[in-house]
């Protein structure tokens, strides 16, 4: 063929191509209308008959980091997975969830939408910046120096030292908006009323000097008003109160509604749960109310750690420890060090106390948040079970060095693979499984967090449950005569009394201990916790010894990873009444149910791929996985 | 600017792109060969550099800049074409992978926001009836014992199970629902129970035991196209993109001929 020849045919294929770009690329959205059919043809129970079990943070590759760790896995994956297909991991590992999730928020980061993507896919060339250019070779070079790339690029997010065209918002606008677009379409696509439902969602990156004020947002909404706003940028914003003004926005314009959650306040440095407003002043009654409105829910638990409390803070509590290892040490990409007074800001517990202290101050409870677990995963795949753990990036899908290689994101030493938790579930007492069905129930915190296992825990409150209140529809009295998990009290004079219901997870362990931990504040204003072991497994045999029951025995077998049912109860239940109520006294209550011992998954991995564990990590490698209610609240009667 | 939505695809800009450096290179009568020992920048080329640095940074470029870029290019097409001419693109996994993944990518992408008619999508649904059936739907009692001893007294004697928090009965609940509440051993064991009027048992669950009753089992069944329309194109929609990645490979494949030495 000559040169003509290949000229025409050339020209030909390109005009051929870009024809086909042109008629293929009107993005496909279904009709608001026939989402609301959908939604409208579902009818809501009377009372919520069954948890809806899902992830509210789930990472793609459209997120900044997770693509420079190496997954190649977009919303379409996730979403597949997560309704309980079969997908292939980035890493070539067949996947499947042993059993589906209800729903699931895609919650990439707003900064940066798809930016490492497109820093991968750009021209070499054309990449001026030198730092970027450097973590463009670095990217291409191997999955290896990818991966150090990311761990400079969030160092660099944490220094707000980031290049500038990762910042500036005018030129991540439009790229933003085309991903954000294409994945709301893709969200009523799967979506399911009834059966499985994608929430569109985002995570705003607030990392002030490597201090993780992460929030993931979600909407109620479907296309038709989410497409109208683009997904608020956290990084080298700040403080919060920008987001709230966001979120305010949103719900004007468009009618619909949305919410924040705080995660990983375990890695924030003290800064979650500040007893000042986030302009560092004493906190007032209108910035604590703003942040209540706004913030619901709290992730108590998910793969980078648990956050429910730290033995600093809980002495006495022999089960505090968990998911504490590593994630104690620092700040998020760990160029801070934490200090034991910073750990008050971090906690959730001692937030629901610092929240009582506040109200009692100024009125307003900043810190009336229910609980959550989620994963965290950055692999597009919404894993929360120890022996099915696809790692909190695509470096440590399953592998035979995962579990024992040092895990840092900055270059300081201290936290390796099996710190990392296989993840955590959120529950949502929902009456059926819709978004707004979700979205309401959350609103209302009637919502408990679970660090993986599908046990059914119920929580009521109330003044009126009569030592025989399970027998007949207890259900029904619970929401008639009490609240649920979530729900205010107001004192009046008698102490109140708790319905209280753990069911183990019917393809999991059975359960040791359902106990309630309550926080108060003392006459002085000082607050206060006790934890009560209320209902246990075998109890004529495991009598408590000075107030604490002896542990409930441990059937794992180290050199197999396995564990028996012959201890632990099915269920446990009791109808209970706090032996310590003062008439006035400011309160909170919530459950802690924990199951009997079972494997973790770097037990499961050493088994799997036959290596041993250092004892470190041998002493981790069992734990007793647990579910944390959003408390009730008794407190003086709102005027 | 309000730029139809064809006209931001990058792979739009690429074939314009592409095409326009093409018919350049061939009216300059600039020879294509990499392996060439001549390379002429030409004021054409300076200035698609510059206005490719005005895309991407939203300004011309200073003349500094543009010589520098100038530089760049020049100092990459040197080691490129020397890398090329010792052969150092074969062997490397990475290039390797890179270009494959070209490759896919070239072949897929069409297929995620393609406009598809009924027509196909109707074949489709009628072609793959399994991919959309809906679930197999039980009602059910069941009583609850945590010996197995007591549930087999139970089978020959007054019918009252021990006490639990789980429904006594469920109405057409698909296997999900009943998985979710009951577990999958529970799930399982309702296959092997008969429809009808007596009790069966005891199976087991991760509670403990239980009789079953049965009293319907209802098939699962396709819905009408309209009510799963959307369900129907998302398969199809990544059943045709991956076909289409398999095809494009197997096209290419066809021609190799391969032989693995065992």
């Amino acid at each position: 063929m000559g040169r003509k020849g290949i000229i025409v045919s050339v020209a030909a294929i390109a005009a051929v191509l870009g024809a086909g770009a042109w008629w293929l690329s009107q993005p496909k959205s279904i009709n608001p209308a026939e989402v609301a059919d959908a939604e409208r043809a579902v009818t809501p129970s009377e009372f919520p008959d069954r948890p809806l079990f899902g992830d509210t943070h789930l990472h793609t590759d459209n997120s900044i980091d997770a693509f420079g760790f190496g997954v190649r896995l977009g919303p379409e994956d996730a979403l597949k997975f997560a309704r309980g297909d079969e997908v292939t991991s980035t890493t070539g590992i067949k996947a499947k969830l042993a059993r589906p999730l209800d729903f699931l928020v895609i919650a990439d980061h707003s900064d940066g939408l798809g930016a490492t993507r497109r820093l991968f896919d750009a021209p070499r060339l054309l990449i001026r910046d030198a730092t970027l250019r450097r973590w463009h070779d670095m990217m291409h070079e191997s999955p290896h120096q990818s991966q150090r790339a990311i761990a400079e690029l969030i160092t660099a997010a944490a220094n707000n030292t980031l290049p500038e065209a990762l910042r500036d918002p005018e030129r991540q606008k439009e790229a933003t908006k085309t991903i954000w677009t294409a994945g709301l379409a893709m969200l009523d696509r799967y979506y399911k009323p009834g059966v499985f439902t994608p929430i569109a969602g985002f995570e705003y990156t607030l990392m002030p000097n490597g201090n993780n004020l992460h929030r993931v947002v979600m909407f109620r909404d479907g296309f038709d008003r989410t497409s109208k706003v683009l997904p608020f940028p956290g990084i080298g914003a700040g403080p919060v109160d920008g987001l709230w003004d966001y979120m305010d926005a949103y719900e004007k314009t468009t009618g619909g509604k949305v919410l924040a959650i705080p995660h990983n306040s375990n890695l924030s440095n003290g800064l979650m749960f500040e007893l000042t407003g986030s302009d560092g002043g004493p906190m007032t009654a209108a910035y604590a109310r703003r942040r209540a409105a706004h913030e619901p829910l709290v992730e108590a638990t998910q793969i980078k750690g648990d956050s429910e409390t730290h033995p600093y803070l809980s002495p006495n509590d022999e089960f505090a420890g968990f998911g504490v290892k590593g994630w104690e040490l620092g700040n998020l990409p760990l160029t801070a060090k934490t200090t034991p007074d910073m750990f008050a800001g971090n906690y959730l517990r001692e937030a629901l106390k610092r929240g009582l202290s506040i109200e009692q101050r100024t009125g307003a409870n900043p810190y009336k948040f229910g609980m959550i677990g989620s994963t965290d995963s950055h692999t597009a795949l919404a894993t929360g079970d120890e022996n099915n753990f696809f790692g909190k990036h695509t470096g440590n899908e399953p592998n035979k060095v995962r579990a024992l290689a040092p895990q840092n994101l900055g270059t300081r030493v201290g936290r390796f693979g099996w710190n990392y938790l296989a993840g955590g579930y959120a529950a949502v007492w929902a009456r059926a499984n819709t978004r707004a069905e979700i979205f309401d129930a959350m609103m209302r915190r009637e919502t408990y967090s679970t660090t993986g296992p599908r046990m059914v825990v119920r929580f009521f409150g109330g003044y009126d449950f009569a030592e025989n209140a399970f027998e007949g529809d207890w259900i029904r009295n619970g929401y008639t005569k009490g609240v649920p998990m979530g729900g205010e009290l107001a004192d009046n004079g008698k102490a109140p009394h708790f319905l209280i219901s753990a069911l183990m997870d019917p393809d999991g362990a059975r359960l040791d201990r359902v106990q309630v931990i309550k926080g108060w504040t003392d006459a002085s204003g000082k607050t206060q916790e006790k934890i009560y072991d209320v209902v246990w497994s075998d109890m004529d045999k495991r009598r408590a010894v000075n107030g604490k029951v002896p542990a409930v025995g441990d059937t794992v077998n180290r050199a197999d990873a396995t564990y028996t049912n012959t201890i632990g109860a099915p269920e446990l239940r009791k109808v209970w009444t706090d032996p310590d109520y003062r008439p006035g006294q400011r309160a909170f209550y919530y459950l802690r149910v924990l199951e009997i011992p079972t494997p973790r998954w770097p037990l499961f991995d050493a088994v799997r791929f036959g290596f041993e564990l250092t004892a470190d990590a041998m002493a981790d490698a069992v734990a007793q996985e647990r579910a944390y209610t959003s408390p009730i609240w008794v407190g003086p009667a709102k005027r | 600017m309000n730029l139809p939505s064809w006209a931001r695809e990058p792979l739009v800009h690429f074939m314009i792109g592409g095409a326009a450096l093409f018919t350049f290179f061939a009216w300059q009568g600039e020879p294509a060969d990499p392996a060439s020992r001549t390379i002429t920048v030409t004021r054409e080329d300076r200035a698609l550099l510059a206005l490719q640095w005005e895309q991407t940074m939203q300004r011309p470029p200073t003349d500094a800049e543009l010589d520098s870029m100038v530089e760049t290019f020049l100092r990459e097409e040197v080691l490129y074409r020397e890398a090329l001419r010792l052969g150092l693109d074969r062997d490397d996994p990475v290039v390797r992978k890179r270009l494959a993944n070209k490759m896919d990518y070239l072949a897929a992408s069409m297929a995620e926001t393609a406009p598809v008619s009924d027509a196909t999508l109707r074949q489709y649904y009628a072609d793959h009836p399994e991919r959309f059936a809906g679930e197999v739907h039980y009602s059910f009692d069941q009583l609850y014992f945590a010996e197995k001893a007591d549930a087999k007294r139970a089978l020959t004697g007054p019918k009252s199970g021990q006490s639990i928090s789980l429904p006594g009965n469920f109405t057409r609940a698909t296997r999900g629902e009943i998985a979710g509440r009951l577990g999958s051993q529970f799930v399982d064991a309702l296959d092997s129970v008969a429809v009808g009027k007596d009790w069966a048992g005891p199976h087991a669950s991760g509670f403990g035991w239980h009789l079953i009753r049965l009293t319907r089992r209802e098939a699962s069944q396709v819905p009408p196209f309209d009510d799963i329309r959307d369900q129907v194109e998302a398969d199809w929609r990544s059943s045709t993109e991956a076909d289409r990645r398999e095809q494009a490979y197997h096209a290419l494949r066809d021609a190799y001929r391969i032989k693995i030495a065992r």
